[in-house]
């Protein structure tokens, strides 16, 4: 039986390959979509229950999701078992790889934080020297981001800021709380901005591309969908060199199968398009597949302080975002470099494992500060190094039979004096407010945990600086797309998701022009 | 009350086992009109999807274990479990009309899910009673089950230190702060708390996925 042959094989159906879909198959593009995990029904596959009832009455089975700090035993089963689909790391050096398998992908479960990057990011090398910059600059990636954040419907509120460029918003005009005009006010002599979050809205219970991409997509008659379809490798047309296609096995029969295409787009998230790819042993003269591995550091509850007010949380919202504002200038201001936002709240109940209290004592604590508590997340840029990287674990395969990832990978001391120096400023600026601190700690959680990796197919001019160029395109292969998080060359400290789908749209646009003119 | 609980219960079983475990009766005739090649199904019925029979189909109320029966111990030796009930009472007291650690059944939850934890949790919760009973020893000559709420509370002192990062490097203390949130959690979560003011343990459950 002759398979079919389609224009592009997409991998991935996330935020990256959804919004690949999204916009080739509205021009008429055929495309076929290989997802590793399974079309979910949500109505059925999730059900509200008591703790009680749970074998683990919801501690969570010790031992299931070791590196899932975000799993709990209510939603365990959502994210990829460790069992079926292992990777190594050194002991010391932990690292939290957080994975969805399903239709839709992480874009399903995400925190919603909808950011620009700015010049600070693209071109951060001219600006402190470190590293490099991006083949691109915010002027170019703009206009997409004005595209992508209505489909998301992205609240948030207009504020000119140099740092985190304004977008197209559902504007927020929702008032402060009093302790947050208190707090406002404190950070404004310090010259700290703080603005409402930026989030994306969607429709009904999801912003994802599962509800926002991938049904227009299919509406055109152009896409083809096949879930549980777990890519092996790319293969290589041997007179061309191009890619025509991959290998993948079902995911529950284990069957072997080929799926061909004249274009290939990998979205499979930055760390399994990576794995896919020095699985394929290709796309690698640069030598820089799988290295410059980088996410955002995160400490959560990086201080927890309560309100000494008693009608602090009255008037309006508590929660606050500050971008970053250190190091805007150019040198350096501090003994870091790059920077870090705070996401904040300061109407919250303090989590009980702070309070020097117990039994009824603990109880009368915990009534008397509830809506009183500020707590922090602190998100830091983490430097892209070539000594953070994955490579492929010989001695280890999954499920699958496929070889699995091994991670080298931590953070430096820029990190670590940058949350230090965060943590302080948050407290300063509690305590300025007129919050006590009940406890404070400058310690991140292991690389992995933000579930932000980027950089290990960066883009870039040079090619052997860079797997990809600044269209998403592989150097080596031209018929070669990795779409993802994987493209970054730099985070920032913004979540990475409107800049992620901003890119994909670019990326497959041009990808259409080059079909188009038979250039692919 | 309880036959509401029994009735949310089954509710939790996956619609597909459900009607899975509820398929008419097997039509004697399906062997004989199977195609070539394919399996027969024993439990394929003649209804259709959907159809009035099987909207009528009965609904059965199970319970969960701690609803009829009482768990049994096993992880922890009589001292060290003897300890662990009474530092349990003194985290989680019954307080306004809800239950308390020991009503809520949390050290028999917590010998289960800590025997059933890696070697690390497992030594934190046995030196961490063990020097309790120790220290109870030393100071009243009795073990620390056997201590008056004073004398006990005396021991509990380094649950009212201010929180640090780091992990205390005395064992007590060790285990008595992971202790205070598993006690708390354990208690809160259990099916006794259920009606009272303190629940906080529901949630939406994933099943596997297909």
């Amino acid at each position: 039986m002759a398979a079919n042959e389609y224009d592009v094989l997409i991998i991935g159906s996330g935020a990256s390959g959804g919004m690949a879909a999204h916009t080739l198959t509205q021009k008429g593009v055929k495309c076929l979509m290989l997802d590793a995990g399974p079309l979910v029904d949500f109505n059925r596959v999730r059900q509200t229950k008591q703790a009680y009832e749970l074998p683990y009455h919801g501690f969570g089975e010790p031992g299931k999701l070791p590196h899932v700090v975000q799993a709990n035993e209510f939603n365990a089963n959502q994210w990829v078992d460790e069992k079926e689909v292992p990777y190594t790391h050194d002991p010391k050096m932990p690292f939290n790889w957080v994975r969805v398998r399903m239709i839709g992908g992480k874009s399903l479960f995400w925190a919603r934080m909808s950011f620009r990057l700015s010049d600070y990011e693209f071109k951060a090398k001219d600006h402190d020297g470190f590293g490099e910059n991006w083949p691109i600059d915010q002027a170019e990636l703009a206009p997409f981001y004005s595209r992508v954040e209505p489909i998301f419907r992205v609240a948030g509120r207009t504020e000119g800021l140099k740092q985190l460029p304004d977008g197209v918003f559902e504007e927020d005009t929702t008032p402060w709380s009093e302790s947050m005009n208190r707090f406002i006010g404190q950070a404004k002599k310090r010259d700290i901005p703080v603005t409402k979050m930026r989030r994306a809205l969607g429709r009904g219970q999801f912003a994802s591309s599962f509800n926002l991409l991938l049904p227009a997509a299919m509406e055109t008659g152009n896409l083809t969908i096949v879930p549980n379809a777990v890519v092996r490798d790319l293969t290589v047309d041997k007179n061309t060199g191009r890619v025509n296609g991959a290998n993948f096995v079902d995911r529950h029969s284990k069957r072997e199968m080929h799926a061909k295409a004249r274009v290939v787009v990998v979205g499979a998230s930055c760390l399994e398009s990576t794995r896919i790819l020095l699985n394929s042993k290709i796309a690698n003269s640069s030598g820089a597949l799988g290295h410059y591995l980088h996410d955002q550091t995160y400490i959560t509850q990086g201080v927890v302080a309560i309100d000494k007010s008693p009608k602090g949380n009255q008037g309006g919202g508590s929660g606050g975002y500050a971008p970053r504002f250190v190091n805007l200038k150019k040198g350096n201001e501090e003994d870091f470099i790059r920077g870090y936002a705070f996401d904040f709240n300061l109407a919250g109940t303090p989590d009980p494992k702070y309070i020097p209290a117990y039994g009824a004592d603990l109880d009368k604590a915990l009534a008397d500060y509830r809506g009183k508590a500020a707590s922090v997340t602190i998100m830091g840029e983490v430097l892209a190094r070539y000594e953070n990287f994955v490579s492929i674990d010989k001695n280890v395969v999954d499920a699958y039979g496929i070889p699995v990832l091994h991670f080298q990978c931590k953070y430096s001391d820029n990190e670590s004096k940058m949350l230090k120096h965060a943590m302080n400023k948050f407290e300063e600026l509690c305590q300025a407010s007129d919050f006590e601190t009940l406890a404070k700690h400058d310690q991140p959680w292991p690389p992995g945990y933000s579930i932000h990796e980027l950089g290990t197919c960066r883009m870039g001019d040079d090619p052997k600086k860079s797997v990809l160029n600044k269209w998403n395109q592989s150097h080596d292969i031209k018929n070669l797309f990795v779409v993802d998080g994987s493209s970054f060359v730099t985070g920032g400290y913004q979540n990475p998701t409107m800049t992620i789908l901003s890119l994909s749209m670019r990326a497959s646009e041009y990808l259409m022009d080059q079909m188009k003119a038979r250039a692919i | 009350m309880k036959r509401r609980r029994f009735f949310k219960t089954l509710a939790a079983v996956p619609a597909g086992s459900a009607l899975l475990a509820q398929q008419p009766a097997t039509n004697q005739s399906t062997p004989n009109q199977s195609a070539p090649g394919v399996p027969l199904n024993p439990t394929r019925g003649t209804q259709p999807p959907g159809s009035a029979a099987a909207e009528d189909l009965p609904k059965l109320e199970p319970t969960v274990p701690d609803g009829a029966a009482d768990a049994m111990p096993r992880f922890f030796n009589s001292p060290q479990f003897t300890a662990l009930q009474k530092v349990s009472d003194l985290i989680m007291p019954a307080m306004s009309g809800s239950p308390g650690a020991l009503a809520a059944g949390a050290p028999e939850f917590l010998d289960f899910l800590i025997g059933d934890s890696d070697a690390d949790r497992q030594r934190v919760y046995r030196a961490g009673l063990d020097g309790l009973n120790a220290e109870s020893k030393k100071q009243f000559n009795k073990a620390f089950g056997d201590l008056d709420a004073t004398q006990a509370a005396g021991l509990l002192t380094p649950l009212k230190q201010p929180w640090t990062y780091e992990e205390p490097g005395d064992a007590v203390a060790r285990f008595l702060r992971v202790a205070k949130i598993d006690v708390r959690t354990a208690t809160l979560n259990s099916r006794e708390a259920g009606a009272g003011r303190r629940f906080q343990g529901s949630g939406l459950y994933w099943y596997p996925l297909d």
